[in-house]
Parts: C-alpha cells; sequence; structure tokens
C-alpha cells in the first residue's frame, strides 16, 4: 500500500505543479509543454481510479490531439501573434491580479472544506454501493463493460455526441477559413 | 488507502488552478489551457466517484463525452480566436471590449 | 423799520462818498472790455470829493454822527452795519478823495493805450470803495472786511501786468505778508470780542468805552463780569500793530512795498503812497485807547528803526520808484513813533502832508518814466527807463515837471514853508519832549528820527539831482542826440493841484509854528506834553541847517558829478543796496525753510504713511490669498473631494461594465461564493 499512496502523491504533485506552474509562467511556449505533463499526470491518476480506458483515452484524445491542436495552431499563426504573446514580459513570473486570486482561492478553500467533509460522511448512495459490492474492481474488464452500457443504456447521449462532433468541425472548419481579401 | 477525499482533493485543487488562469491571464488561449484544467479536474472528480458506480458505469461514461466534447470546444474556441486575432490585432482578453455598455 | 432813524444828510453824503466809487464799479464791470476811457470813474470821484467836502464841513469839530442797523445775529450776539462820523472819519475821507481824484484824471493819461484798461479801472473803483468803507464804518468787523478788501484791490493793481514775472512774484508777495498782518488783526479782534462781547468801535473805543472802563490792575483784566489774565490786553495791542505793522510796511514786514512798484505808477502813487500804506496808522489811531504802555514803547521802537533803516536804504537804490517806496517806509516809520508817543493827532497830521506830497512825488516820477518810455519806443532803444542812472539834465527838457517835483522834495526834507515842514517838525520836537519823561535809554528814538530826517535830505536831493540836473547820461552812453518831450497837460494839472497841498498855506496861517495847524486841533492829546521851550527852537533850527548842508553836499556829487569815491563797492554800500540783505535772509531762512519742511514732511507721508497704507494693502492681499488658498484647497476640495470620491465609486462600478470578460466572469463567481458560503453556513 505505501508504494500505491507514494506513486499516487507523485503524481499528484506532478500534476498541480506543473498546473501552478502553467499559470505563472510568462513564456506561452514553455506553459503549453508545461500542460503536456499536466494532462498525462492526470491521465496517470485515472487509473488509480480505476478508469484505465479513461486514462488512455485522455492521453489519446487530450494530449494526442487537443494539445497537439493548440501547438499547431498556436505555431502556424504569423509572427505577430507569437510577438503578441510574448511582449510584456517581467520576469519570468507574473504578479498575479489580486481579485482572480481572492477568488480562486476562496474556490480552493470552499471546495476542500466540502471534500474533507465527503471524506468524513461520504454520500449515503456510495455507502451502498460499498455494502453491496457494486463497486468497480480492479480486475473487472472495464472496457467490456463501457461497451456494453454506450451501445445499450447510454446509446442516446453517444449518437448526439457524434452529431455534435460534426458540427463543431464544420463550425471550426468555417470559423478558421481564409478570408479572401476585401479591405 | 486511497480514498475519495485524496481525489476531491486533488480535483479541487486542479479546478481552483484553472479557475485562477481563467480569471487572471491576459492570453487568451492561457484562458483556454485554464479551461481545459477545469475540465480536466472535473472529469478527475467523475471518474473518482464512478468508481462506485459499478452497476451502471455512468461515472466513466460521461468522462468519455466530457473529453471529447472538450476537444470540441478546444477546437472551436482555437478558431475563434485566430478570427478574433485578425479582426482586433490582439489576443489581449482586455482588448476585445467593444461589447461593453 | 421803525429802527431805521430819519437818515439826516450829512449821513447821506457820507453814503454817496462810499457808494459812488462801486457804482462806478459795477458799471466798469458790466460794460467790460468798452470800457477805455474811464470816464465813470473820474465822475464817481469827483461825486465823492463833492459830498466828502460837505460831510467834513458838517462833522469837523461839529457833531460826532453814529448810525447803524442791526445786520445778522449768531447765538445772542447781534452784529451791525454801520457808519461813524466823527474828526478821524471826516478827515480821512476828505483826504482819499482829495488824493484819489488827481491820481484818476493822471491815469487817464498815463494809461492811455494800455491793453488791459478795463480792468485798470475796475480795480481802482473797487479800491477807492474799499477804502473809504474802511475810514467810514463803525465795527472792527467791517472793518476787518474793508482792511482785507484793499489788500485784495492792491494784490489786484501790484499784478496788473500779469505777463511780467517780477508783477507776479510781487503781488503773490505783497498778499502774503498781508496775510500775516490780517491774521494778527482778528486774533485782535477775538480777543477783544471774548472779552467785551461787542466789536463796535464807539462802544469799545468811545469816551465811556468798554476799553477805558475796564480795569487792568496787574493781574487781570476786568470788564463788565469778564476777565481775563492780565497779559491779554498787551498781546491784544500786539495784535493790532501786527495787522498795521504788514499793512504800513514796517519792519520786519516791510519787504513787499519796494516790490510792490511793479505795478503802475498812477497805483503807487495812491495805494503804495497816500492812502493804504496809510490805513495802517489810520486803524491804530482808531482804536488808541486799547494800547497800553509796553505796547506804545513797542510801536515807537519800531517805528524809528524802521524810518531809520529805509531811510539808509534809499540812499544806494538806483531804481526811481524803488527810492520813493523805501521813502514811504521811513515815513511811515515816523507816523509809527508819533503814535507810539501817544500824539495821534501829529500821526495824522504827518499822514496827510505825506499823501501829498509823496503822492506828488509818484506822479511826477511817473511823467519821468513815461517820457522814457517814449524815448524807448521812438528811438528804439533798450534801457531800464527807471534807473536814474540813465537819466540826468531833464530839467532842461521837462521844466514844469522839475518845479513840482522840486517842491515836493523841499517837503519831504522838511524845510520850511512847505507842509512837510510842520509836520516832521511836530514829530521830532513832541519826540525830543517824550524822551525826557523816559528812562535815559528812550533818547535814542529821537536821535535816531533826526538822523533820519538827515537822511532824507539827502536821499531826496540825490534823486532831484540825479534825475534833472547834470548831463543826460543816457545821450552820453548811446552816443545819440535824444529829444525828451515835455509830460502832457492833463499829467500836469493834477500834479499841480497837488503841490498846492505840498505846501505851508493849506494847513496853518505861521508856517514856522506847527501848533497853529488846524488838523493838530483837531485831535485832543492823551497826554499833554510838558512843552520844553528849548525843543521847540532848538531842533528845527538843528534839523533844518543840517538838511541845508545835506543838500549841498548831494548838489556837489550828483549834480556837479563830483563824487568823491570812485567805486561803489564798500560793505556799508553794499549792505545798503541789497536793502540790507532782508530779502536774501527772509528766502533763505523762511522760503527754503518751508520748502525743505515740506518735502520732509511729503517724504515721511510717502514713506510712513504711505508705506503703512500699502503695508496694510499688503497685508489685505496676503490674507486675501491665504483665504484664496484656503477657499480654493480646502473648501472646494471637500467639495471637489466628495465628487472625486464618487466619481472613484462610479468607476470602480463602472468597471464592471468594461467589456472585459474575464471582470464579468470575476463577478459571477464572487457573488457564487457568496452564496455557497451562505448555503454552506459558514457565515
Amino acid at each position: 500500500m505505501t508504494v500505491h499512496l507514494v506513486l499516487f502523491y507523485l503524481l499528484a504533485a506532478t500534476a498541480i505543479g506543473s498546473a501552478l506552474l502553467i499559470v505563472s509562467m510568462k513564456n506561452l511556449v514553455r506553459s503549453l509543454f508545461l500542460f503536456f505533463v499536466t494532462l498525462f499526470a492526470v491521465a496517470g491518476l485515472y487509473i488509480f481510479a480505476l478508469a484505465d480506458f479513461v486514462a488512455i483515452t485522455q492521453v489519446i484524445v487530450y494530449v494526442g490531439g487537443v494539445l497537439v491542436l493548440m501547438l499547431f495552431a498556436f505555431m502556424l499563426s504569423n509572427r505577430a501573434l507569437l510577438n503578441d504573446l510574448q511582449e510584456g514580459v517581467r520576469g519570468v513570473f507574473a504578479l498575479p491580479r489580486w481579485q482572480a486570486l481572492l477568488v480562486a482561492t476562496s474556490f480552493l478553500a470552499i471546495l476542500l472544506f466540502v471534500a474533507v467533509e465527503i471524506g468524513e460522511n461520504e454520500p449515503y448512495w456510495i455507502t451502498e454501493a460499498q455494502d453491496n459490492q457494486s463497486i468497480i474492481q480492479p480486475q473487472d474488464n472495464t472496457i467490456h463493460h463501457l461497451g456494453i452500457n454506450l451501445m445499450t443504456r447510454y446509446v442516446l447521449p453517444f449518437e448526439v455526441v457524434s452529431v455534435f462532433l460534426m458540427m463543431a468541425l464544420m463550425g471550426a472548419a468555417h470559423l478558421a477559413r481564409k478570408e479572401e481579401k476585401q479591405s | 488507502m486511497i480514498t475519495l477525499a485524496h481525489f476531491v482533493i486533488v480535483s479541487a485543487i486542479l479546478f481552483s488552478i484553472g479557475l485562477y488562469a481563467v480569471l487572471a491571464k491576459k492570453n487568451a488561449i492561457l484562458i483556454l489551457v485554464g479551461i481545459e484544467l477545469m475540465i480536466n479536474a472535473a472529469v478527475l472528480n467523475l471518474v473518482a466517484f464512478g468508481r462506485y458506480d459499478g452497476a451502471l458505469y455512468g461515472g466513466q461514461t460521461f468522462a468519455l463525452f466530457a473529453i471529447v466534447l472538450a476537444a470540441a470546444a478546444v477546437a472551436v474556441a482555437l478558431a475563434i480566436i485566430l478570427n478574433v486575432y485578425k479582426h482586433y490585432k490582439s489576443i489581449d482578453p482586455d482588448d476585445i471590449n467593444e461589447l461593453k455598455d | 423799520m421803525d429802527h431805521l432813524n430819519p437818515i439826516s444828510p450829512t449821513v447821506s453824503a457820507a453814503l454817496i462818498v462810499l457808494l459812488a466809487p462801486l457804482l462806478a464799479f459795477i458799471i466798469t464791470v458790466v460794460s467790460g472790455k468798452r470800457m477805455k476811457s474811464g470816464l465813470p470813474a473820474v465822475l464817481a470821484m469827483a461825486i465823492s470829493l463833492l459830498a466828502a467836502i460837505f460831510v467834513f464841513a458838517n462833522i469837523w469839530n461839529e457833531e460826532v454822527i453814529h448810525q447803524q442797523i442791526p445786520w445778522f445775529t449768531v447765538g445772542s450776539n447781534t452784529f451791525t452795519l454801520g457808519i461813524i462820523l466823527n474828526n478821524l472819519s471826516a478827515i480821512m475821507v476828505v483826504l482819499v478823495c482829495v488824493i484819489a481824484l488827481p491820481v484818476h484824471i493822471y491815469s487817464m493819461v498815463y494809461m492811455k493805450d494800455d491793453g488791459g484798461i478795463h480792468r485798470y479801472w475796475m480795480y481802482l473803483s473797487l479800491f477807492c470803495f474799499a477804502m473809504l468803507g474802511l475810514v467810514l464804518v463803525d465795527s472792527l468787523l467791517l472793518m476787518y472786511m474793508a482792511w482785507e478788501l484793499v489788500g485784495f484791490a492792491s494784490y489786484l493793481l501790484i499784478g496788473f501786468w500779469f505777463t511780467k514775472t517780477a508783477a507776479v512774484k510781487a503781488n503773490k508777495k505783497a498778499f502774503l505778508i498781508n496775510r500775516i498782518g490780517d491774521l494778527g488783526f482778528l486774533i485782535g479782534i477775538a480777543i477783544l470780542y471774548t472779552q467785551f462781547h461787542t466789536l463796535d468801535l464807539v462802544a469799545l473805543f468811545g469816551e465811556e468805552g468798554l476799553v477805558k472802563q475796564a480795569i487792568n490792575d496787574g493781574n487781570s483784566w476786568y470788564s463788565a463780569g469778564e476777565s481775563m489774565p492780565a497779559e491779554w490786553l498787551t498781546i491784544a495791542g500786539i495784535s493790532f500793530f501786527l495787522g498795521a505793522m504788514a499793512k504800513s510796511a514796517q519792519f520786519p514786514f516791510h519787504i513787499w512795498l519796494p516790490d510792490a512798484m511793479e505795478g503802475p505808477t498812477a497805483v503807487s502813487s495812491l495805494i503804495h503812497a497816500a492812502t493804504m500804506v496809510a490805513a495802517g496808522v489810520f486803524m491804530l489811531v482808531r482804536i488808541s485807547p486799547l494800547f497800553d504802555s509796553q505796547v506804545l514803547l513797542l510801536i515807537a521802537s519800531i517805528g524809528a528803526f524802521t524810518a531809520f533803516m529805509a531811510a539808509s536804504i534809499a540812499l544806494t537804490q538806483n531804481d526811481i520808484k524803488k527810492i520813493l517806496a523805501f521813502s514811504t517806509i521811513s515815513q511811515l516809520g515816523f507816523m509809527m513813533v508819533a503814535i507810539g508817543i501817544g500824539q495821534y493827532g501829529a500821526a495824522i497830521f504827518h499822514l496827510v502832508t505825506h499823501a501829498f506830497f509823496k503822492c506828488l512825488l509818484f506822479l511826477s516820477a511817473g511823467a519821468v518814466i513815461h517820457e522814457m518810455h517814449h524815448l524807448k519806443e521812438k528811438y528804439q532803444l533798450d534801457f531800464d527807463a527807471q534807473d536814474i542812472r540813465n537819466m540826468g539834465g531833464l530839467r532842461k527838457f521837462m521844466p514844469w515837471t522839475f518845479r513840482l517835483t522840486l517842491v515836493a522834495a523841499l517837503a519831504l526834507a522838511g524845510l520850511p514853508l512847505t507842509a512837510g515842514y510842520l509836520s516832521k517838525d511836530a514829530i521830532l520836537i513832541y519826540t525830543f519832549e517824550w524822551s525826557e519823561w523816559q528812562s535815559g535809554y528812550w533818547k535814542i528814538v529821537p536821535i535816531a528820527l533826526f538822523v533820519t530826517s538827515a537822511l532824507t535830505a539827502f536821499y531826496i536831493g540825490r534823486l532831484v539831482f540825479k534825475v534833472f540836473f547834470g548831463k543826460f547820461r543816457l545821450e552820453k552812453l548811446l552816443q545819440k542826440h535824444l529829444h525828451v518831450q515835455e509830460a502832457p497837460k492833463w499829467m500836469l494839472y493834477p500834479m499841480f493841484f497837488l503841490t498846492l497841498g505840498a505846501l505851508f498855506a493849506f494847513f496853518s496861517y505861521n508856517p514856522l509854528v506847527f501848533e497853529d495847524a488846524w488838523l493838530l486841533k483837531g485831535f485832543e492829546l492823551t497826554e499833554t506834553l510838558q512843552r520844553v521851550n528849548i525843543y521847540h527852537t532848538v531842533v528845527p533850527a538843528a534839523i533844518n541847517s543840517i538838511s541845508v548842508v545835506v543838500i549841498f553836499i548831494a548838489w556837489r556829487w550828483y549834480a556837479r558829478g563830483k563824487y568823491p569815491v570812485e567805486k561803489l563797492t564798500g560793505v556799508w554800500y553794499r549792505f545798503s543796496e541789497s536793502q540790507w540783505y532782508f530779502n536774501m535772509l527772509y528766502d533763505r531762512v523762511i522760503v527754503k525753510g518751508l520748502i525743505e519742511t515740506s518735502r520732509f514732511f511729503y517724504a515721511f507721508d510717502r514713506a510712513v504713511v504711505d508705506g503703512i497704507v500699502n503695508r496694510s494693502g499688503a497685508m489685505v492681499r496676503l490674507l486675501a490669498n491665504l483665504s484664496q488658498w484656503l477657499d480654493r484647497n480646502v473648501v472646494d476640495g471637500l467639495v471637489n473631494g466628495v465628487g472625486k470620491l464618487s466619481f472613484n465609486l462610479g468607476g470602480i462600478l463602472r468597471g464592471s461594465r468594461k467589456g472585459k470578460v474575464q471582470y464579468y466572469l470575476l463577478s459571477m463567481l464572487f457573488f457564487l461564493l457568496i452564496v455557497l458560503l451562505v448555503g454552506l453556513n459558514l457565515f
């Protein structure tokens, strides 16, 4: 169990640490690459939550898709954009705006409070599930179960999501088209 | 033992960091990163609670959906950012204020 | 109107005497520049003369008439208008008219082509009116008014040719010095009024007058109910004498008379020889009961000193009119001495005779000057027409002028058979007799008068010889032959008339003994002096012989030209010629002193007073600045601060509408936080 915990804490620290670095770094490219690290760490955390398929999906879709998309979009745009993003640098770490900091910390406080509370008195359905032994076990075949659920119980959201993806594709393609120079 | 509380705490921290990035960053792409962080935190939460939903597998399924939707959102958002940049010649959200009262 | 007594003929005659010149004045003023001939003035004077003779005939040694009407009331005191006709008034009124009429006729010729002649007649009539008023009125107040008016007319006439700077300076000087005297007169009036509460001459100075009844015991001066410390009696006397000193040109107020010669010669003859300057003497005689022994001694001393001083100055003057002016001052000194010894009759007697021969001297000097001016115009020459060094030998050209001048000169010198001899010897002898009763030092007064008489003979001899004898020096100077004409007829006739008055016959049957003069008999003596017989014979003999000797010396020096001294630069000569340096002294001490004082005060005023004002102004300005700063920064600052506060608050609140997305998100989340906190029961 200790190895478990240590690994967990390590992954958690990586995720949080790189997230903090993302928000404090002024250099945008470095922030994006650190996002990389965060996503991987979070994927590791998913595995600890016994959601191995979600973890892999995260890696494939997020890291391989989203992040790469962002990097490409950012790097393939013109110099001005790049320059804009790098201007106004005053030291590596930026001075945070105090209002945002305040709000974020308050939210953190509230969430932590709730978290601690959940730790103490878990919601009743969790306790029931633990009693009924219907929690996911590590030796379960999650892919198998996920597949069956997607096709039977959650087939409507599945189809909607596919339509939605198509819409998003069309919209993004339209938005990002090259305008004819009119002016 | 890794309890539910661990996951929730980690998720809370990641969410707050993402929130801070959304509120305080002067760069639209970093705001996007902040949003992604928040979505990641939410997904982590979903997955953590979904462990106790062996009957319906709701947590993990919706985690999948959330990831897909997040990806779509990022694509569209990037397109929008490019457009905005073409118009305003800047991606500082403070400069994009023509809709003010 | 029952307080108006029926006006007797005498009083009406007196009023005619007074008002005829006034009428002439008004007519001249109304005619303006058209009045060229001066006929109204002359006619008025003739009428006045006739009326005056009538008055004289009725009043002299007969009755005393005193008529008055109330004029105005101040509080419980009533002032009156009135005339008094007694011996003094009668003789003075006749004198003024008798002198004025010839002068008027003479002026018609003398001033014939002058551009401002209408003004001349105006001023002359005004003067005659004022002078006649002065001798007729019965209250000190009216006398003061007439006194001032006479001074004013004199000022106008001295400065008649006002385009000459010298004339303007002279009339200013005359007026200022007369003013000082008027101050004395006014103070005297004030003292008398405070003590006696009346200004009426008869009430004050008459036989049963208040002044005579007032008791002075050395400590206080008592009168009905009032008393003053005894000194005030002396002070009153001195104040009145001050007025007389200035008007009659006594030391130290004599300096205006020589300068007053800037006026026309006819004016000099009337005003500054015969009448106005005599007003001082007249006034002193009018108020004679007021003087106590100290004041009388003062009058005598000043009179004697003035007589001597003026005679010594006249010795060296070169302007013919200035010689005569100083001679007038000297003779007025004689009159003052006569008053000082209490012989008012002698003073008036000398005044009358002096009026005749001095006026005549001036008129003849005027004739000479007139002819010299003609020379100037005829031959286009430039020289001082009044300088006797330019004249000489004029008796060949102007014989009648010479003869008349000679008579007048003999009268002035006081040689027998003239009227001047009678009056001057009266004063001399009386002075010697008076000195017997005083302490030894007072002998200097008659001795001074004696010496002065000798000097008088000398200087008048010098004038006559230098002008009428010898060679005509102007011819020699200019190397030309000049022809001088005799004076016009109508200038000679008035002079001739006056000559009659200069001879003894008019005044006394006895040419050698003055006590027989009828004029003296008209005046009672305040103190009958013990007749010291020796003086009555020795003094006239002595003075007359000395005068003859002196005149002979003058003849040798000036007529024959055997002047013993080559250069005229000795210290005594310069002292005399510069009029004893009085003008310089006054100029340095008084005029410059006044100017320096006023400059000092001006600087003081500028620096201190204005400085104070300016400082307080600066202070006020400072305070104003301070309050302005306060107002702007504190008060307005408060108001503005409130405005700024609300602006900033609004700005803060406006920030939420800035269009910044992150702000919107921030505010949303903020409220969500609050909701959450409330929900979680943390508040």
